[in-house]
């Protein structure tokens, strides 16, 4: 059986999406076999993001109501052959589907793949409780702003509640020059109020945007980008191995920029 | 203001369910409490439900009986004025208290509730004790104790001691910073610089007073008269 991860935030537009495309692009790279099954029924976007909506024939209504095989509503990634989408429908809302049906899907492709990846939409509505359903452990991405650590904490109680006590925290869209002028949260905050293991941090990036409208993720690239990087080492984190956090100060520690902020102060 | 969630009574724990919440809502908020506070009872206490005007279907039935169960707790009784309901509860075969309940004394000097785990966003305990909270209590959650309460941790949310109406009641944390504290009646926003030693609030006059908590058992032992 694969392991089977929900991606979820509370709060809306951090980067739930982005996070599933580049960690299932980057677990592939890995050797691994990666489902990501969109729970954001009415709202998909995954296949936006991996450039597959124009591959999209069934979706995971279709395999539900029998009028196709899981297997042919899976669209296999050309660039990654170990990466299958389970797309979401379009034209419904989040009640055409229960957390039963969910968990039903999840586990038939867990027998198929090392992973299963389900892409949360925002909100802890009946779409949070279908993704988060048949999920054994999570990752919870936020961004360093009290909104999205305040929603990003009710999500930890309530998937406590759940029963998911695997969950570990991405930290996205960090920008260290204004987390060194004090003027955002940085990591150590965040945590400190989340109080949960860190998977990863992901700087803020020009090309994060520029990949998600291209439909290729950052980890595809050959040299890879800081926000690249960032995503592979949280896939290397994920299958237990131990990479240490990337310095995302380096560029703006130095010695000017100390006494520059030590006579600000 | 009705309290939802479970308290020591006669036969065991007694849980109401305030008819006018919404069922999702409710099981939410039920399910938080019962993961947030395993053990303060004894294992297979029976339960009493309270559900008042409040129609339970035997589904929702059902599902308090699983969930009570998961935490070692027997669903023995239910309340009811309802008669779809009573009937529900006697075909799955739990004992039916039709009609009002009759009004009981204050539980007095309910067992302290301790929690292990942090108070999250979104979470508010209610307890007609006192609370003793071994984590933080973080922006957005919210304690409501008839008794003290005490925070080993950083007190971040809202602290409501002496919910009754009891202004001797104190609020203890390792770190004060709390949105709001509330002791009694009365009100207070904590200073924005928060101290870096462990501070006791109490009623004093007519207005909450933070205490270094270092000199509060030398200078009013005992705690406030």
């Amino acid at each position: 059986m694969g392991r089977i991860v929900v991606i979820t935030s509370g709060k809306g537009g951090v980067g739930k999406t982005t996070t599933t495309a580049n960690l299932g692009m980057a677990l592939t790279r890995l050797g691994r076999t990666v489902a990501l099954m969109d729970a954001d029924f009415g709202l998909r976007n995954l296949d936006l993001l991996l450039g597959l909506e124009n591959r999209v024939v069934y979706t995971a209504l279709e395999v539900l109501a029998g009028d196709c095989r899981l297997e042919q509503a899976l669209v296999r990634d050309k660039r990654q052959p170990g990466l299958a989408l389970l797309p979401a429908a379009q034209n419904r809302n989040k009640d055409a589907i229960t957390p039963e049906q969910m968990q039903q899907l999840a586990n038939l492709l867990a027998e198929k793949f090392d992973y299963v990846l389900i892409d949360c939409p925002a909100g802890i509505e009946s779409g949070f409780k279908n993704a988060i359903a048949p999920a054994q452990e999570a990752l919870l991405v936020t961004t360093p702003e009290i909104a999205a650590v305040r929603d990003a904490d009710r999500v930890v109680g309530l998937l406590e509640a759940h029963g998911i006590r695997k969950i570990s925290l991405i930290v996205n869209r960090i920008r260290p020059q204004m987390v060194q002028a004090n003027n955002m949260m940085s990591v150590s905050d965040v945590q400190e109020i989340l109080a949960i293991p860190l998977a990863g941090l992901v700087p803020d990036d020009e090309r994060v945007i520029i990949s998600t409208n291209r439909g290729e993720p950052l980890v595809l690239e050959a040299n890879l980008s800081l926000p690249g990087i960032a995503f592979q080492n949280i896939a290397r984190r994920l299958e237990g191995e131990k990479v240490p956090l990337l310095d995302l100060d380096a560029p703006y520690n130095t010695l000017m920029g100390r006494l520059r902020r030590f006579f600000s102060r | 203001m009705t309290c939802p969630l479970v308290q020591p009574g006669t036969l065991g724990l007694e849980v109401t369910l305030p008819p006018e919440w919404d069922w999702t809502h409710l099981q939410d908020v039920l399910q938080q409490y019962f993961q947030l506070t395993e053990s303060w009872w004894s294992p297979a206490s029976p339960v009493r439900l309270i559900a008042g005007a409040r129609v339970l279907s035997t589904e929702q039935l059902a599902w308090l009986a699983e969930l009570l169960q998961k935490h070692d707790l027997v669903l023995a009784n239910v309340q009811t004025e309802v008669r779809a309901t009573a009937v529900a509860a006697a075909m799955a075969g739990y004992s039916v208290a039709q009609g009002e309940l009759p009004t009981q004394a204050e539980p007095l000097g309910a067992p302290a509730l301790y929690l292990n785990h942090a108070v999250r966003s979104g979470v508010e305990v209610r307890h007609p004790g006192t609370v003793v909270v071994m984590g933080d209590v973080n922006p957005g959650g919210c304690i409501v104790a008839d008794g003290d309460i005490v925070v080993w941790g950083r007190l971040r949310g809202v602290a409501h001691a002496g919910a009754g109406g009891n202004s001797q009641r104190l609020i203890m944390a390792l770190e004060m910073a709390a949105t709001q504290l509330r002791i009694g009646r009365l009100v207070a926003r904590t200073p924005a610089n928060v101290a870096f030693y462990p501070e006791v609030a109490c009623v004093q006059g007519d207005a909450i007073v933070l205490h270094p908590a270092r000199d509060f058992g030398r200078t009013t032992p005992g705690g406030v008269s």
